[in-house]
Parts: C-alpha cells; structure tokens; sequence
C-alpha cells in the first residue's frame, strides 16, 4: 500500500495558509508535518502530512482549494552520517526524480522520519527494500 | 423560423428604401431634443438632401461625451408624447448616460428581442430563465419583455444566489437561459459541488450569452460543459439594450437588425466609413425610436460586417465578434492588445479557468504585462514542476499572439475581482485609478 500526502496550491499571500489550516481545524483532521514550496512568480505548493489524507483532500476541495493526493514513500532516518545521500543516491542511480523531500520528527521524540514525493512511489519502495532500507507502512504514516 | 418573415428576408433594395424613410421620420423627431435642435441648426441638416440611406454620412457624429454633457434631459425628444421608462448607465466616472422610451419604443424594443431570441432557436414551449440584474441594467427587463412577447415562459431570477437558480432550474425544466458567459462558468462549479450533472440532471438546451465580450473557446467550452448550444447576443443600452444584433442557428456572426439601426464601421483615425469586411468602428442609429433618437451614435465596440450573405435567409447583415471596446484596448510597448486576444489564448488550457486579470504596470520606466490565471481545482496533480511548465507554455503562446511576453501568475480559483457581477479583465495600473 502506498501512502499519500495531500498538496494545495496557494497564493503566497497572508492568510492563505491560515483558511486552509482552518479549514482543517473545523474537520478536526490533525496534520503531522508541512512543507511549503514556493515558485517564483507568488504561488506555492503546501506539502501536508495528515492522518486522514482522503478526508482532508476532499473537504479542501469542497471549500475551493485545489488540492490533490501525492504519493509518497516515508523512511525512518538513523543516525548514521551519509544515510539521506545514500538513499538519494539510489533514486538518482534509478533515474527517479525527487519533487520533494522533507524531514519531520516522530511522535516519540527520537526517530525522524523522511517524506519522499516522487512520481512512481511504487518503484521507489521496491528499489528501498532491495536495499535493505526500511520504510513504513500506510498504517505506520498516518499513526505516526 | 422566422419570427416576421417578410421583415426579415426583405430585399436589400427594399431594406434600404425603408431605412431612408424611417431616417427621415428620425431625424424629425430628434429635431425636438435640446442636443440636435442646436446642432442642426448651427450644422445645417437638410432632409431633403438625404436620398439614399448611405447620405447618412453628411451628418455629424454623436457620441457618448455628447450623452454625458447633456444629462439628463438633453437627448429627450418628445417631453409631451411622454417617456414612461429610462435606463442608465452606472457610470463610474462622470455623469452617467441616460436613455429614455415611450411605449412605442417599449413595444418595438420588446419585439425586436423576441426577433432575435426566436432566430436563436427560442420558441413559446420554452421556460426562458433570465439571470442578469433587473433594475437600470437593460438586460432585465429588456429580456424579459423580449421573452414574455415571444410567448415563452420567463422566470425573472435576476443575478446571483447560484444554488437557487440550480434550483429553479430543476423545479421548473428550465430550457433556455439568458446571462453572461463568465457566470456560466462559475455556474458550473456550483452544479460540480452539488454533485448535479447539467448534461444529465437539467432540460437546458440553449443559451443565450452577451453583454461581455468573450472569445469563440469561451462559448464551445461553455456549450461543452451544459451540452446545450449558446447563441451571442449585442446589444448596448444606447440602442435600447439587448436586440440589436443576434446570432441565427449557424452561430456564424450575429445580424442586426437593419429595419430599426443603420450600420455604419467607420475608421477610428480617419472617421472615414470602411468598407463590409473590414475591422473599425460600429456607428448606430436608430430608426424606430421615438422618446429619444440617436443618430450616427459611435458605439466604441471594434467590429466589421460579414460580407457575405448568410445561409439562413435573413437578408440583415451580419456582424462579426465584437472583438472589444476601444476602451479596452491597451497599447504595450507599441503594440495595439485587446484583452480578448490573451482569451483567446487562455481557452487552449484546460488547466486553468477562464477568469482571467490582465495588470499592466510600469517599472523602472519599462511597461509590464501580468496575466493572472485561476487554478483548476480538476487539473490541480500538486506537481509543481507541471505548474511551471504551464506558466512558460502560457507565457509563450500569449506572446507569439501579442508579441509581449506576459508573467504569468497563477491564483486560486474564485480570486479574481467582480464588479458588478461582470468580470474584471483588465487593470492598468499606469492610468490614474478610477474608482469602481
Ligand atoms: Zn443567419
């Protein structure tokens, strides 16, 4: 099973963020971790990691926000230096591009995990257990 | 399939023998108004020298600075044979503009919109719901005296309240429906969200578009999305409002009615008269109005006449596309741009909507162009990559269209400004603002 992550697109202007967070807020649907990438000409791409990524893409959509689900690949990072460019290393080697990556914090404090936006997360966890790298199921994301 | 068969196929040696008389009768009847009284008398009109419907030209333009400057009661030609209705302009800047009617105006302007309306394919078995402002803005009550003489079934909706007219549309079968193109559009998204599927869940099977130019794309799309055919209409409140130009059932150009308007395209430069086919000026007048006429009236709108005579058999001239107002026209870096071009455009994208903002600025002495496009949220994949992509694509394909290259902005859907329920196309922020 693959994992999902919802991206909205906004206009880089203040308040944006905040009507989508409400939005959120109103269907008590929790987020774990957000990036925001931002183009040049005033917009951006808001990258979230939620418990319940269908439900939040839908009730998005509903308020007027484009918003779609991503597919991502989430591993654990250890503490070993050189474990992200090893990782990356085999995607580049594959010839997979990385739109995005971003790293957040566990609930327990102490393991960080990695989101990996790429456009064929299927391959990438294939190529990542060939590896031996380790990454989590659907279940292990949205509890994280 | 005609509504007044002998009118509308008559012979052009006979159309032009009826226009010459009824000018006659018009310019008479403006001879009582403050405005023509004073300038026939410092120009000198002579009727009698007016023998064929092209010595039009002798006479001198009127023009909207001329309706502004003489507000309100200096066009009104017949004060005793009493006016019973006006319509005015908003008029954002300056004196507004006003038109008035007597009831043979009413009945005449109420006859020609059900002219055009039964030429669109509108017939007395059709609920016609009319979605546009009543109140001073012709297209309420112009359609709606237009409609109800046809003899079809008008349900006043007015603007706005996009769940009730779904609902009235579903209540009473809604057939036909008159508005601007840019509602339908917002229109639609409102029927998506409420997971109603016009094709399927509605009897909509013609529209009736105008009052905002728009491109050919912006009505396939439209036709598209409803599975209905949607027929362009002109009008503008100096000539009554809706009714005086509309397309038959081969949507290839709209005739005007030449029995109640001489058609002149003139040369915006020269002020000379062009030739059928080539792009300039619409000047009108009327022929058929008696509280107020107005004659050899410069419309602003950019337009030619079709040469050709059309399939359908009405022997009125047709009008192209109005491809804008000569307000709209921007001049950017020595090039003539008219907002309708960059629509033009935009149609080719699926990706984004079809509200569009053109904002023109000056920086560091350089003048700019940025377009901003809405967001489609059905198109929307979160790729950013693609996104960028569609803004260089966009960017290019307006610029071998303009030959200014535009910075595209991509905005969130519904962002754009409205005023008055008319999309706003364009910001030029170089000028002076004018309020809105
Ligand atoms: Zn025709």
């Amino acid at each position: 099973m693959i994992a999902h992550q919802v991206s909205v697109f906004l206009e880089n202007k203040p308040g944006r963020l905040e009507k989508i967070t409400a939005v959120l807020k109103e269907q008590q649907l929790n987020i774990r971790a957000m990036t925001l990438s931002t183009s040049t000409a005033g917009w951006g791409i808001l990258n979230l990691l939620a418990d319940q990524p269908e439900r939040a893409c839908q009730v998005l959509t509903a308020a007027g926000h484009p918003a779609a689900l991503r597919e991502i690949v989430v591993v654990k990072m250890t503490d070993a230096p050189g474990t992200l460019h090893d990782m990356l290393l085999l995607l580049a080697k594959a010839g997979l591009n990385v739109q995005n990556a971003y790293g957040t914090v566990l609930g327990d404090q102490r393991s960080a995990i990695l989101v990996i936006d790429v456009e064929d997360a299927e391959s990438v966890q294939q190529i990542f257990s060939e590896a031996g790298v380790e990454t989590l199921s659907t279940e292990q994301v949205y509890r994280i | 399939m005609y509504w007044e068969p002998e009118i509308e196929q008559l012979p052009l040696a006979r159309l032009q023998q009826l226009q010459l008389e009824r000018l006659h009768k018009t310019i008479e009847c403006a001879g009582r108004s403050p405005f023509y009284q004073q300038q026939f008398a410092s120009g000198g009109v002579a009727v009698e020298q007016l023998r064929h419907i092209d010595d039009i030209r002798s006479l001198p333009f009127t023009t909207k600075d001329d309706l502004r400057s003489h507000f309100p009661y200096g066009f009104l030609a017949d004060p005793k044979d009493g006016p019973v209705r006006l319509h005015c302009s908003s008029g954002t800047t300056g004196n507004p503009t006003v038109i008035f009617h007597n009831q043979h105006d009413l009945a005449s302007w109420a006859n020609l919109v059900a002219r055009s309306l039964y030429c669109a394919g509108v017939r007395p078995t059709d609920v016609f719901q009319n979605i546009c402002g009543y109140g001073l803005f012709t297209g309420g009550l112009g359609f709606q005296y237009g409609a109800e003489h046809l003899g079809a079934l008008v349900i006043p909706a007015a603007a706005g309240n996009s769940r009730r007219q779904i609902k009235l549309m579903q209540d009473f079968a809604t057939t036909a429906v008159h508005t601007i193109p840019s509602y339908l559009l917002r229109l639609h998204s409102v029927f998506t969200e409420l997971g109603i599927d016009p094709r399927r869940d509605t009897d909509l099977r013609l529209f009736v578009i105008g009052a905002e130019p728009h491109s050919e794309g912006q009505r396939r799309r439209i036709e598209e999305l409803f599975g209905v055919s949607a027929y362009n209409s002109y009008g503008l409140s100096e000539m009554n409002g809706p009714g005086v130009a509309f397309e038959c059932q081969q949507q290839n150009g709209l005739h005007i009615w030449e029995d109640c308007f001489v058609v002149e395209i003139i040369d915006q430069e020269t002020l000379e008269p062009l030739p059928d086919g080539e792009f300039g000026e619409l000047v009108l007048t009327t022929l058929d109005r008696q509280a107020m006429p107005l004659l050899r009236y410069r419309t602003r709108d950019l337009t030619r006449i079709l040469p050709e005579p059309c399939p359908c058999g009405r022997t009125h001239r047709r009008l192209d596309r109005i491809t804008g107002r000569s307000d709209d026209m921007l001049i950017l870096k020595g090039c003539n741009i008219f907002p309708m071009q960059i629509e033009k455009v935009l149609m080719r994208f699926a990706e984004v909507g079809s509200d569009y903002l053109i904002v023109v600025e000056n920086r560091n002495g350089s003048d700019e162009m940025q377009i901003q496009v809405e967001v489609q949220k059905e198109w929307f994949t979160g790729n950013m990559e693609a996104l960028e992509n569609l803004s260089r694509k966009i960017s290019h394909e307006v610029r071998d269209e303009i030959l200014v290259t535009p910075a595209i902005c991509l905005v969130e859907p519904g962002s754009l400004p409205k005023s008055e329920g008319k999309a706003v196309r364009v910001q030029d922020l170089r000028k002076p603002q004018e309020s809105v």
